[in-house]
């Protein structure tokens, strides 16, 4: 069998790299910088569980905040509160959700 | 938000002729009707950065109302044998080899002749600890046997019961094939049961479930997920050593008066029966497509293909969650009227209009040109392939890499939310079942979400964007599909001059991989405006239509991987994989073939000195060549992106191809496909390797034909900009007016 095991991802995350921080929010969708590359992937790949996701609204204009609950079947987790306009917005927004859960700073 | 779910449905058949009916099979759990349209879709994508979409109403005979019902769907595969006399024997002894894949996944049966309405009759399954159990119920009382230990998930073990009806002696035997390394989880156990139990009447014997209700045909549950080989079934209780040597032996004696029932699943491997080898003649039939032609409990890696030695693959790989016709009752029939142009169509259903969550649900079908009756030089391939391969995908929801592939959050859409909920649709020939082996089938029976307008942004609504360039440029062209195409061969390409296939031809069968060989070289001309395609081989089934069948194999960018031998096709015998592997890369047929994907975002091209030829001046009249070529677009604001080919000699571009433009600065989003690393370095991605990338190539071929690739799936998606007058609209459209033009392309015979 061919299995992707989420805590296989172990780049280890710097608290104190804030320039990673402001790298993303200058430029959530990118380009990165190879570092900012690997804290991205660590947050993508291992968000098993409680992936956060979008929900499209109104196609190329409104998402919602989401989280995908990690089990077939089950309802995705809704946050109507919390809809953007932009995907850069919602990228960065959940960036700064990881970085919480992962170093356990809030960002502003 | 429109409500894309609230009403589902599918067409049948998928694709249609003039003249021919196509039924909609339609069920709602909420609505109690809905208005109905007949539409043409010119554009299915809602995006409001590109043409909007674009759909006609031609007006049928049956747009207005229609009533809806629920129409519930039952998945789960299971093996059925209507109940005959021989079934009935107050005695029993019943044995199989099982491969368990989901043993802890909740109580399962294996073999049985039980009524779970009733709870009475005979089952042998494991409880929700993964243990064997017997259990035996009838108005006289019950009994259960336990084995002492769970078995293993993906592990052999031969198990068996017996039950006799003089003295009321149960038994219960569990030995594993393997007992090294911590594998033997074998036992046997023995008991007591009333004597004389009364068997329910007109109760199916069932492998991979049991009955809930009585009949031929019934519902079943306790569905089980793994494989199951050589069931036998005998009318005496029989010791461990005798039933397994029933088991092992590939054909008991029919004439054993004891045997009810030895079953051959290696038989008519595309079928849906399963056969009897005994005199009794009990066949049965199959249910949801469960996985056949693989390994059995006896293959021992001396062949990988079943069709050199079937003994070996006489198991069938049941799952709970196997779904290949919903069986819906038709709602709607209409006939095609003759004059109605082939095309991409759809019922639209619409309800709750004035409602701030209007429902606006779609079932999509085809109208073909028939064959034989061309209409129009041109013909645009619907994928059918393709769009059957990714029906319902669930890799998004499921794996836990799509995240860091796809190098963004993921944007879900209503029907994906929907998916996640409601696995019972069936899934995409992408994911995994919930046991996490493969989807091999992917079947029309049942609705498609991403198959319809408003559906997610890949294959379905990104070749609209095609369709809908053609209509403002006022190209005209017939739409033919991809299972006609398997069907009837190249007598169905070459009634046109010039055929396009879009933006992701993924998937080929032999017959239309050689019909398009076999059109290139007969003078026909082929327009790849995609990318990655012509990748995977796959089969159609022999008779029924619009089912398809891949084996991902151990190659290629697969989100599963295939079990060991067991890559071989049931429905034609024929390897899968990718045709890379099977002396056919795409390189051969249309001088690219797939090297990465990059979802970062998409690039522009840069003009090669080729494109200077004077043999193509016509392909770049009115292009400045010292410009970026597509540096916009719908898909990542390129032309070259999402998944993207490239010119290989080694694979089989022809020497005489002229490569005209290339994406090869790709950046770090573009990641090699795994066939192309054959040693590792840090080197292999985008910003390090002029390897990823995407090239735009032209050749001729034989008796005045050519070729055209773009080898980009973002391409389609760049055709529409500026209000459709941009660089790669005047490229395409080039090509598209000279390929229509019958005069040979000279100059190439050196």
């Amino acid at each position: 069998m061919l299995v992707n095991y989420p805590e296989a991802a172990h780049w280890q995350v710097d608290p104190s790299r804030q320039d990673l921080v402001d790298e993303m929010r200058a430029r959530p969708r990118g380009p990165h910088s190879h570092d900012l590359q690997r804290l991205l992937h660590r947050m993508r790949w291992t968000g098993v569980g409680k992936r956060h996701v979008l929900i499209t609204l109104d196609p190329g204009r409104r998402w919602m905040l989401a989280r995908l609950p990690g089990q077939r079947g089950a309802p995705v987790e809704t946050f109507p509160n919390r809809v953007f306009t932009s995907l850069i917005e919602a990228e960065w927004t959940v960036f700064a959700m990881r970085w919480e859960a992962l170093t356990g700073q809030k960002l502003d | 938000m429109r409500d894309t779910t609230a009403v589902l449905g599918y067409a049948w058949p998928l694709v249609v002729s003039p003249g021919e009916t196509v039924s909609f099979h339609l069920s709602s759990p909420t609505l109690d009707a809905a208005q109905v349209r007949i539409v043409r879709v010119r554009c299915a994508d809602p995006d409001p950065d590109g043409p909007g979409l674009k759909l006609s109403e031609p007006g049928s005979a049956i747009d207005g109302r229609v009533a809806l019902r629920d129409q519930p769907v039952h998945p789960g595969s299971a093996a059925i044998i209507a109940d005959r006399p021989a079934l009935n024997a107050p005695s029993l002894a019943a044995g199989c080899f099982i491969y368990p894949t989901a043993p802890l996944a909740g109580p399962q049966t294996v073999m049985s002749r039980w009524r779970a309405d009733l709870g009475q009759g005979w089952r042998l399954g494991l409880d929700q600890a993964g243990h064997l159990v017997f259990e035996v119920a009838g108005a006289a009382g019950a009994a259960t046997l336990t084995s002492a230990r769970p078995v293993l998930e993906r592990e052999w073990v031969f198990v068996g019961a017996s039950y006799d009806a003089a003295s009321g002696a149960i038994t219960l035997i569990q030995r594993s094939l393997d007992r090294l390394g911590g594998r033997d989880s074998s036992s046997l156990t023995t008991g007591q049961a009333p004597a004389s139990l009364a068997w329910p009447t007109e109760t199916a014997l069932v492998f991979a479930a049991h009955a809930f209700e009585s009949g031929a045909d019934p519902l079943t549950s306790g569905h089980f997920d793994g494989k199951i080989d050589r069931p036998r079934l005998f009318r005496e209780p029989l010791s461990e050593e005798t039933l397994r040597r029933a088991c092992e032996m590939l054909a008991p004696s029919p004439a054993d008066p004891a045997l009810v029932g030895a079953w051959d699943f290696s038989q008519e491997m595309a079928s849906d029966k399963v056969r009897d080898l005994s005199t009794n003649r009990l066949d049965g039939q199959l249910r949801h497509m469960p996985m056949r032609a693989i390994a059995g409990a006896n293959w021992d890696g001396s062949v990988v293909q079943w069709t050199e030695r079937p003994e070996l693959y006489g198991a069938i790989h049941f799952h709970s969650d196997d779904m290949a016709d919903c069986g819906w009752q038709p709602d709607l029939a209409l006939k095609i009227p003759a004059d109605w142009r082939s095309g991409f169509y759809a019922l639209k259903l619409t309800a709750r209009e004035s409602s701030d969550d209007p429902v606006e649900s779609y079932v999509s079908f085809f109208v073909r040109a028939p064959l034989g009756q061309a209409k129009a030089k041109l013909a645009l391939v619907a994928t059918t392939a393709t769009f059957l391969a990714y029906a319902n995908s669930a890799l998004r929801l499921d794996q836990v890499h799509a995240e860091a592939m796809l190098e963004g959050v993921i944007a879900l859409s209503r029907d994906d939310v929907y998916i996640q909920e409601h696995r019972e649709l069936g899934l995409s020939t992408y994911d995994t079942h919930s046991d996490g082996s493969g989807w091999c089938y992917s079947t029309a029976k049942r609705p498609i979400l991403n198959m319809r307008p408003l559906g997610n942004t890949f294959n379905y609504v990104n070749d609209t964007h095609i369709i809908d360039w053609l209509e403002e440029l006022g190209f005209d062209y017939d739409v033919i599909t991809d299972c006609d195409i398997d069907r009837h061969g190249a007598q169905l390409l070459e009634a046109y001059d010039c055929v396009i296939t879009p933006s992701h031809p993924e998937y080929y069968s032999r017959n239309m991989i050689d019909a398009f060989d076999a059109y290139q070289r007969g003078g026909g001309r082929h327009i790849y405006l995609g990318g990655n395609g012509f990748y995977w081989r796959i089969a159609w089934h022999p008779t029924q239509p619009f089912q398809m069948e891949i084996r991902r194999g151990m190659s290629g960018l697969r989100t599963w991987e295939g079990e060991p031998g067991e890559n071989g096709l049931s429905f034609n015998g024929e390897p899968s994989g990718l045709w890379r592997t099977h002396g056919r890369p795409p390189q051969r047929l249309v001088g690219v073939g797939f090297d990465a994907q990059v979802f970062t975002r998409s690039y522009p091209y840069e003009w090669l000195e080729d494109a200077r030829d004077p043999r193509v001046s016509w392909l770049v009249e009115g292009i400045d060549l010292a410009k970026p070529l597509g540096d916009f677009g719908l898909r990542g604001g390129g032309a070259a992106g999402l998944e993207v080919d490239r010119v290989e000699p080694t694979l089989g571009s022809p020497p005489h191809l002229l490569r005209l433009a290339t994406a090869d600065r790709l950046d770090y989003g573009g990641v090699p496909t795994l066939e192309e690393l054959r040693t590792l370095h840090r080197g292999t991605m985008g910003d390090q390797n002029a390897l990823v990338r995407a090239d735009i190539a032209f050749f001729p071929t034989a008796a005045g034909g050519a070729v055209f690739a773009t080898g980009s799936i973002a391409w389609c998606c760049a055709l529409t900009c500026n209000g459709y007058d941009n660089s790669v609209s005047r490229v395409t459209g080039n090509v598209l007016r000279r390929f229509l033009d019958p005069a040979p392309f000279e100059g190439f015979d050196d």
